[in-house]
């Protein structure tokens, strides 16, 4: 089979019986419930980014919906109506729109419209293109009505059977279904050759009149750089209109804010989420990149952790797990705490008592949940706050959340610089922001009581001032007072001068220093650290080590590895290297014949001779074999250098090899 | 274990990793030093360490010694040490380096060097001396030699591989679950891991309940691969037995495609590929099918690469399309069906006419072919050497079409060119013939033997 090119696989011997029970035991033996519990998990987040998502640009495709409608009720020109879409970077964010496009259409309509997606991969010349198109704008409609046997050359039509490239074919076809408008959407625009684009346009251009085309442009640069490409006479065929998506960074605060708010059992935690935002931005990742980055660490937390079993439900924990349990690093720091509070009861109960365990672990569980929940409820209510502050930009949820999750908010700048602002606060925009919070209602019941009480104070004391088209201010504000310089005794003194403050004034500094002191000890409250709470590694997915070499591949690394200090993989007792002497791997007789050839490799220069190095290699490994076994790893070893591209042939000087990689470049 | 510790001493010393002190009590320089004073010998200080030194700068120098007695006077000259061959070596073996070792000419590279410095180094001009040493032929071993070899060999790390493997295997139920997942798989690392993903096939086959996947495995490292072929086999699950297929590549896709929306699959379809980024299967139409079955939904897409810089096979729309996860599977085995050994060493060095069986096969070949043949191979052999023996430089080897054609009308072998195209083909056909485009584009002809086995073979001609 080996040698065969490609073949279907048949198994060799079939005993699933005794397969099934390996993998049965231990703490995998959770895994079909662990894998249950993942996937009602992830369906609801990703239902929650999906919807997220598709309201992002809900707009722009109702804007370009109503633009194709607009095109099929009043034809006006003989010109084809054009959507260009700039969607910046991020290859899916359109196909998604046009499935977005399409989906509605379906939905509320009759099928009168079809949408056809042209990508550059589909075809070099026009010839393959129009096959492609015609196949594709059949296909779609025979899959709606799904009866005919063969779409493409049995629509009703005497005469000469048709080339699959003549629109022709989709012209009978529009007749015969009483189509009122095809949809060309061509995906990424700019790979597509412009001669050839603009030679498909004409083409379609000249169909026009008998077959309704609309075209969507995706376009990843700018609409002159299109103008420029394509041909005088193909851009006179068109009748543009420009429409902008959202940026690829707000794809991202979608999915933050789903992350935030759906009440998912499972948090992701700093490092990996910094991870995953690195990555978002150093490579270019269209979002479902990012997405599929979330669901895969779901997959790896509820894989690999026993323990996420607990978020579903504690209920008849096998006692492997529940020793798993016991040995959490949070779990101990909570038996030290409870030790302290001299709860020795309650401590020997969970360390003897399977059950109780497991009923303090749900309820550890699910308080923590609750406070990163409010955590994120804090995190809106900051934003909410930011927008209300003139002068203050809003951060991003992604940025938020990290900082959040590592615990590093609380006591942050950004906070202290928020809590001062609000000190300085003029009185409309104090009000302002006290209704923004009362609306969000993102407080807790405590923090929205004072609140109100602050609103009603602040109201009062506004109807009782002199002049009401005059904001009260803040004792803390800095408009308020002037700095004096004095000179004395040849010293500079600095002076601050309070300005003269009504009473009103003053009253209202109160009101603000209670509202920040309140909105201080809320966000003290809230913002906890999510590695002091028991239990977190459960609900807290926070390693990075899967996600850098699963997403973030560096093969070349791993290779160069293998071969330059094989004991890393092989862990065998005869190639170890001393220890002390050095870190890296010294080259021995015992290693792999790839691998001494590799590091001789690694030594010489972009010329090797083969002579020379066959020497070399005797002299190192050839110790107790006779030459041709010798040479029988001598050219297994440079044949697989060959293979994985390290070095190659030359013609520069006779029987010497070129070398072509350089380690660690 | 004195012994032992001069081989250290001595791989210390030409190795090239630096050592901050060590470097300056190299056995080399103290055997310059023992030169300069022949006397200070025997006071030695009395450290153990030094005496040591000294006595393996001592067989050092006698080796070398040795080994430059043998050499004719003015190889020395032109031979210059080479890096590659600052390889440890055992005092005792001395005897088969390369000659002229002369190693106070060759600046070592300075310690400790960042790889782009490295790369510099040895790519400076005139950097790249190495000595004119060549393989003798006899030492590389032919297939059956090297076969024999092969199987007679146990390897010692046998059993690390095997828990290397067994590693890789208790990840098989992962990798089952991101396959369900909608995940496609891609695995990297040294070592063939065609064995290990049969080995997943099989499991993944007895661990689905119900109805068992269809299961196609491609081996991308076949010669002559082509789409075609991957296409084709994979037609023949998704599609009924009985429908036509298409001729063109693109149009098989189509209809598979086609037929996988068309229908909802219970049975997922997985399709294996082996060495996805061989020469074979790097052309980028080739990989954008692949993507267009591995974006599938219905579609499970494996696909193990080997050489090091796979990944810049893709650019985003194609590698979001595979969507791949990547694992490490590093297995250390050998490649053995991915690679024919004896072929691909004779092609790096310039041996390819070792196929024949050296220049017997070639005189057997002639003999069966009619006189003027045999002629045309003369004069091409004649040509060939004299050619060589013009231009030193090996650049422009090998005879100009015209010219040999040209030559053979002279000599009446043939009267058109096309009946000299028919004598050649059939020297192609036996791969005695190597034809090759030089710098300017003119195609050459080119008889893939050293020098001494054409002068044989043309010995055997005339």
């Amino acid at each position: 089979m080996e040698y065969g090119k490609a073949y279907v696989f048949q198994p060799s011997d079939i005993r699933p019986a005794k397969r099934r029970r390996v993998d049965t035991q231990g703490l995998q033996a959770s895994w079909r419930r662990r894998r249950e519990a993942y996937t009602k998990a992830w369906q609801a987040q990703q239902r929650a980014i999906d919807e997220r998502l598709s309201s992002i640009n809900a707009a722009t495709v109702s804007e370009v919906s109503a633009f194709l409608d607009e095109a099929i009720s009043s034809p006006q020109s003989e010109r084809i109506p054009t959507g260009v879409i700039l969607a910046g970077y991020g290859v899916n964010s359109h196909s998604s729109i046009v499935s977005q496009l399409a989906r509605r259409k379906s939905a509320d309509e009759d099928g009168r419209q079809i949408y056809v997606t042209l990508t550059s991969a589909y075809g070099a010349n026009l010839k393959a293109l129009l096959k492609s198109l015609i196949q594709r704008a059949l296909r779609r409609q025979t899959g709606l009505d799904d009866d005919e046997e063969d779409p493409p050359t049995a629509t009703a039509r005497r005469g000469p059977r048709l080339l699959n490239y003549d629109l022709q074919l989709l012209h009978d076809y529009v007749r015969e279904h009483k189509l009122q408008q095809i949809v060309v959407a061509f995906e990424d625009t700019e790979a597509f050759d412009s001669d050839l684009l603009s030679e498909l346009i004409e083409m379609l251009g000249c169909w026009h009149g008998r077959i309704p085309f609309a075209f969507l442009f995706n376009i990843a640069t700018s609409i002159d750089f299109l103008q420029q490409r394509l041909a005088r006479a193909a851009i006179k065929c068109l009748d543009g209109r420009l429409f902008d998506l959202a940026p690829a960074g707000e794809a991202v605060e979608a999915v933050f804010d789903a992350l935030m708010s759906s009440g998912a059992p499972l948090w992701l935690g700093p490092s990996v989420m910094s991870i995953l935002l690195e990555r978002q931005g150093d490579y270019i990742q269209s979002i479902d990149g990012f997405v599929d980055a979330v669901r895969y660490a779901y997959m790896s937390a509820y894989y690999a952790n026993a323990s996420t079993q607990c978020l579903e439900s504690s209920e008849n924990l096998p006692d492997d797990h529940c020793e798993a349990l016991r040995n959490l690093e949070s779990f101990r720091a909570y038996a030290q705490q409870m030790l302290e509070n001299k709860e020795l009861l309650r401590l020997k109960d969970c360390l003897e008592s399977n059950q109780s365990l497991a009923a303090v672990t749900s309820l550890r569980i699910t308080e923590g949940q609750r406070k990163l929940n409010d955590m994120m409820s804090a995190l809106s209510t900051l934003r909410k706050i930011q927008e209300v502050l003139p002068n203050m930009s809003v951060s991003p949820r992604s940025s938020l959340y990290v900082q959040a999750m590592s615990g590093k908010l609380h006591g942050s700048t950004l906070l202290r610089m928020l809590l001062l602002t609000i000190r300085k606060m003029p009185s409309h925009v104090t009000v302002r922001l006290l209704e923004a919070i009362l609306a969000a209602d993102s407080l807790d019941t405590y923090a929205q009581g004072v609140c109100r009480q602050l609103l009603g104070e602040l109201n009062e004391i506004l109807g009782s001032r002199n002049d009401p088209t005059q904001p009260l201010r803040s004792e803390d504000d800095v408009q308020n007072s002037t700095l004096r310089t004095t000179v004395v005794a040849q010293k500079v003194e600095l002076s601050k001068h309070k300005a003269a403050l009504s009473d009103q004034d003053k009253a209202y500094t109160q009101v603000l220093g209670r509202l920040s002191e309140v909105l201080e000890s809320y966000f003290e409250e809230t913002l906890v650290n999510p590695k002091d709470l028991p239990f977190h590694e459960v609900f807290v997915y926070d390693l990075k080590s899967p996600h850098r070499e699963v997403f973030m591949p560096r093969p070349r690394h791993a290779i160069e590895r293998a071969l330059a200090s094989p004991h890393d993989y092989l862990d065998c007792e005869c190639c170890e290297p001393d220890r002390g002497e050095r870190d890296e791997a010294t080259l021995s007789a015992t290693q792999p014949a790839t691998a001494v050839l590799y590091q001789l490799y690694l030594e010489s220069g972009s010329l090797i001779n083969a002579s020379d190095l066959w020497q070399a290699f005797q002299a190192v490994i050839g110790d107790e074999r006779d030459e041709s076994q010798t040479m029988a790893h001598f050219q297994r070893a440079l044949a697989e250098l060959k293979y994985l591209g390290f070095v190659k042939q030359t013609r520069k000087r006779v029987d010497h090899i070129a070398k072509v990689m350089w380690r660690g470049l | 274990m004195p012994k032992r510790k001069q081989n250290e001493d001595v791989a210390d010393d030409e190795d090239a990793t630096p050592r901050k002190i060590r470097n300056d009590r190299s056995a080399r320089k103290k055997s310059q030093r023992t030169l300069q004073e022949p006397a200070g010998a025997d006071d030695g200080s009395g450290n153990d360490d030094v005496e040591q030194d000294e006595e393996v700068a001592q067989r050092i120098l006698e080796d070398d010694g040795g080994s430059e007695a043998e050499d004719d006077g003015d190889e020395i000259q032109l031979a210059e040490a080479t890096p590659m061959a600052d390889t440890p070596s055992k005092p005792g073996k001395l005897r088969g380096r390369p000659k002229g070792r002369r190693r106070e000419r060759t600046p070592s590279p300075p310690p400790d060097l960042p790889p782009h410095e490295l790369y510099f180094f040895q790519n400076r001009t005139g950097a790249n001396k190495t000595s004119s040493n060549t393989l003798p032929s006899h030492v590389l071993l032919g297939h059956d030699d090297y076969s024999a070899q092969v199987v007679a060999y146990k390897d010692p790390h046998d059993a690390d591989i095997k828990r290397l493997v067994q590693y890789h295997k208790r990840a098989f139920n992962q990798w089952m679950f991101e396959l369900e997942e909608g995940f496609n798989l891609c695995f990297y690392g040294y070592g063939s891991k065609r064995a290990l993903m049969v080995d997943f096939a099989e499991h993944v086959y007895a661990q689905t309940e119900g109805s068992k996947p269809k299961i196609v495995v491609v081996n991308g490292y076949t010669p002559g691969l082509t789409m075609k072929d991957v296409l084709t086999t994979f037609s023949d699950v998704v599609l009924p037995k009985n429908e036509k297929l298409p001729a063109q590549p693109a149009a098989i896709l189509e209809a598979i495609l086609s037929r996988l929306n068309e229908e909802q699959q219970i049975v997922p379809f997985i399709l294996m590929v082996n060495s996805l980024d061989h020469a074979n299967l790097r052309k980028p139409a080739a990989q954008a099918m692949f993507a267009q079955l591995a974006a599938h939904q219905s579609v499970s897409f494996l696909a193990t690469c080997d050489t090091p810089n796979f990944p810049l096979l893709w650019d985003l729309g194609l590698a979001r399309q595979f969507h791949f996860l990547y694992h490490d599977a590093t297995t250390f085995q050998p490649y053995k069906a991915e690679n024919d050994v004896v072929e691909e060493v004779n092609a790096l060095l310039g041996r390819s006419g070792r196929r024949l069986a050296g220049k017997d096969g070639v005189a057997y070949v002639l003999k069966s072919l009619p006189e003027n043949a045999r002629s045309l191979f003369r004069i091409l052999v004649a040509e060939q050497l004299a050619m060589a023996d013009i231009e030193s430089n090996a650049t422009a080897e090998g005879v100009e079409y015209r010219a040999l054609y040209h030559k053979a009308v002279e000599e009446f072998v043939c009267s058109s060119e096309l009946n000299f195209r028919t004598l050649l083909k059939e020297f192609h056909d036996h791969q005695m013939i190597e034809s090759r485009k030089d710098v300017a584009g003119t195609e050459r002809l080119i008889v893939p033997f050293r020098r001494e086995e054409l002068e044989a073979i043309l010995d055997e001609l005339v």
